[in-house]
């Protein structure tokens, strides 16, 4: 039974409806065989049968063509010859059918060249009592008939033919009872087959019923689970393919708006480059410009300094402006003092003052003024001086400033063939760039296409797990209703 | 920088100008009294000296200091061949400044040289301009009244006061200008 619980149910039912084939083809065969020595049986008993009926005919023949004969001597009618001459050629033929049908049993075979013998002897009989009827008349002919050769030649033929028909009968018992023993044999065989066919079917159908019922069952409570757990995974599967044809369309559309900012991108960085082309011209330019400008700030340099040494000289001969204004200031204030003291002196003369303290009056009036205009002059000498000195701070000041421009001057020429060479490293940068971001951007298209049929595929997919979740569903039911066929109490 | 010599030219065609009038006018006659006085800076303050106070007006002259307690007094000074003493003015008055009182006023009344800060000139006002001035403090003990020229209010100083006031002064100088 081990050996039987690990055959495959294709084998199982291989086995067992091969056996049953084998039992009834067994029985087949039998009864085949047997029907066919039946028929054959029947054949040869049809044959003994057609052999004896030879046999009454010829002998029937032969009494027809004595009868004919004996009534042509009785009447002399002619006309009672006919059952003699129609059976003169019946007998010739009903001797080589026995001959035919007795090809092959030698005894009869002589029996019926006995026959013959007997025969042509009746038949040449009653041809000589004819002969003699005819030629002779009644008398001689009744002589003849009254010899008894011809019953004598009538009992021998009898006699075979007896001996004939008894072997005949002999075989037709023989072969009825082979025919019995066959049938008899077949029954038993059909009886025994269908028994034993039946028993086997019953048996291997119990036991194929029971291990597949035993089998089947797990099988189909396991794939009940299965189908319940592969349900579950389908509605994830189908969430999830929900969520992924919605997260690849997302996708799809984020990526066509990466390809339209790689386009972007692609356009900006040609415009770079050509910019950088541009930008290098420009720096070339810029750096001869830097030069120009720095033999002009070098000019400018000489400029300043000759400013500085002018205002630096306009400086000193506000000094000494200043020195002489100092002593017209002081000459002012001493004939101011002067006037002063005459005003008092001419106030103390009394009368005769009077005139001298008017044009003391006037030398004052006139040093006021003097000292008023020295000081506006001082005031001017000053803001000159101021101004001076602010020009020479300012002119050394913008004379650091040209050195320091100068040296920035310098820097910046410097700066400029750096730029120049940095702008050509960019400009390469910028070509490499706008390479790679038209290659990015053919990638992205092919990414493009590529997340459109996995779109596609996933809604698909979502469609797929749509129709295999509805076949796990049913796959589902159907093992309930298989367990419920198979087992009725588990199904429950 | 083109205005301003025009303006030195115009002020200096009006210089000459006033200077050959003065001398092409008549002589004027005073028909009103007029008080001259002499504007001054004394410390931070402007006053005003009478004229008819003051016998003579120096600047820069030299002082020869003297040893004695008397903070006021700067030294002795040699006004036309007599010895004065100086004393600075600002000190006596009472008033706060700094600075040099290079200017010095001899006293009519006395042999005595006040110094004061800056000389801003001579006033000519009539007496109806000169007010009594009323104030407090030792500023009001030599400072009676006042006159205004222009925007400036100046205590008129009397010096006769400051001089009497210096008397009662244990000081050498100050007792020399006393006996004298």
């Amino acid at each position: 039974m081990s050996v039987f619980s690990n055959w495959t149910i294709g084998r199982r039912l291989l086995a067992g409806f091969g056996l049953s084939a084998l039992t009834l083809v067994v029985v087949a065969v039998v009864s085949y065989r047997n029907a066919g020595l039946l028929i054959e049986n029947d054949s040869l008993v049809d044959h003994s049968h057609e052999v004896r009926l030879a046999l009454e005919n010829l002998l029937s023949e032969v009494t027809d063509s004595e009868t004919g004969s004996r009534g042509y001597v009785i009447t002399g009618d002619d006309s009672y010859l006919e059952p003699h001459t129609s059976a003169l050629g019946a007998i010739s033929n009903t001797l080589a059918d026995l001959r035919k049908l007795t090809a092959e049993d030698p005894e009869q075979q002589r029996r019926i060249a006995a026959m013959s013998t007997e025969v042509d002897a009746k038949l040449a009989d009653d041809k000589q009592h004819i002969d003699l009827r005819r030629s002779e008349g009644f008398d001689a002919a009744a002589k003849a008939v009254a010899t008894n050769v011809g019953k004598a030649n009538m009992d021998k033929l009898r006699a075979i033919v007896a001996g004939a028909d008894q072997q005949e009968r002999n075989l037709l018992r023989q072969r009825t009872e082979e025919a019995q023993a066959s049938a008899s044999m077949t029954q038993l065989i059909i009886l025994l087959g269908g028994l034993l066919g039946t028993g086997a079917v019953c048996l291997i159908g119990w036991l194929i019923t029971r291990s597949l019922a035993n089998q089947i069952g797990s099988a189909v409570g396991q794939v009940r689970s299965s189908s319940t757990e592969l349900q579950s995974a389908a509605n994830q599967q189908a969430s999830g393919a929900k969520e992924q044809a919605t997260a690849m369309a997302e996708i799809s559309t984020t990526i066509s708006e990466l390809l339209a900012s790689s386009r972007q991108i692609a356009e900006s960085a040609q415009r770079v480059a050509h910019s950088a082309e541009e930008t290098a011209n420009a720096a070339r330019t810029g750096h001869g410009t830097v030069d120009m400008t720095n033999d002009s700030i070098s000019g400018i340099r000489r400029q300043v300094d000759q400013i500085v040494s002018h205002m630096l000289e306009l400086g000193k001969k506000s000094q000494e402006i200043g020195a002489v204004l100092d002593i017209v200031s002081e000459l002012a204030e001493q004939t101011n003092i002067l006037a002063i003291n005459a005003t008092i002196e001419a106030a103390g003369a009394g009368e005769a003052g009077k005139r001298f303290a008017v044009v003391a009056e006037e030398i004052r009036n006139l040093a006021d003024r003097v000292g008023g205009s020295t000081k506006e002059v001082r005031g001017l000498i000053e803001d000159v001086r101021g101004a001076v000195n602010t020009t020479v701070m300012a002119t050394e000041t913008g004379s650091k400033a040209v050195d320091a421009g100068s040296r920035q001057f310098g820097d910046l020429a410097s700066a400029f063939k750096a730029i120049a060479n940095l702008v050509t490293t960019t400009t390469e940068a910028a070509r490499e760039i706008e390479l790679s971001t038209k290659q990015q951007s053919t990638a992205v298209e092919q990414v493009n296409v590529a997340v459109a049929n996995v779109t596609q595929a996933s809604v698909e997919t979502e469609t797929s797990a749509g129709q295999t979740l509805q076949t796990v569903s049913q796959m589902v039911s159907l093992s309930k209703d298989l367990l419920r066929i198979i087992q009725p109490h588990m199904a429950a | 920088m083109t205005g301003a010599p025009a303006s030195l030219a115009d002020r200096v065609s009006e210089l000459r100008s006033a200077f050959d009038r003065a001398f092409a006018a008549p002589l004027r006659t005073e028909t009103t009294t007029k008080i001259d006085l002499v504007a001054i800076r004394v410390g931070s303050e402007s006053c005003a000296i009478r004229l008819a106070e003051i016998r003579s007006l120096f600047a820069d002259s030299a002082i020869t200091r003297i040893p004695g307690g008397n903070t006021a007094l700067l030294g002795i000074a040699n006004s036309r061949g007599e010895l004065v003493p100086a004393y600075r003015l600002r000190t006596l008055l009472g008033l706060s400044g700094t600075g040099d009182s290079r200017w010095l006023v001899i006293a009519a009344a006395a042999p005595v040289a006040f110094a004061c800060e800056a000389f801003e000139g001579h006033l000519r006002a009539s007496a109806e301009s000169i007010l009594p001035r009323q104030s407090s403090g030792r500023m009001h003990e030599f400072a009676t009244e006042f006159v205004r020229s222009g925007d400036v209010v100046r205590p008129i100083i009397a010096l006769s006061s400051v001089i009497a006031a210096l008397g009662t002064m244990p000081d050498a100088a100050a007792s020399m200008v006393t006996q004298e």
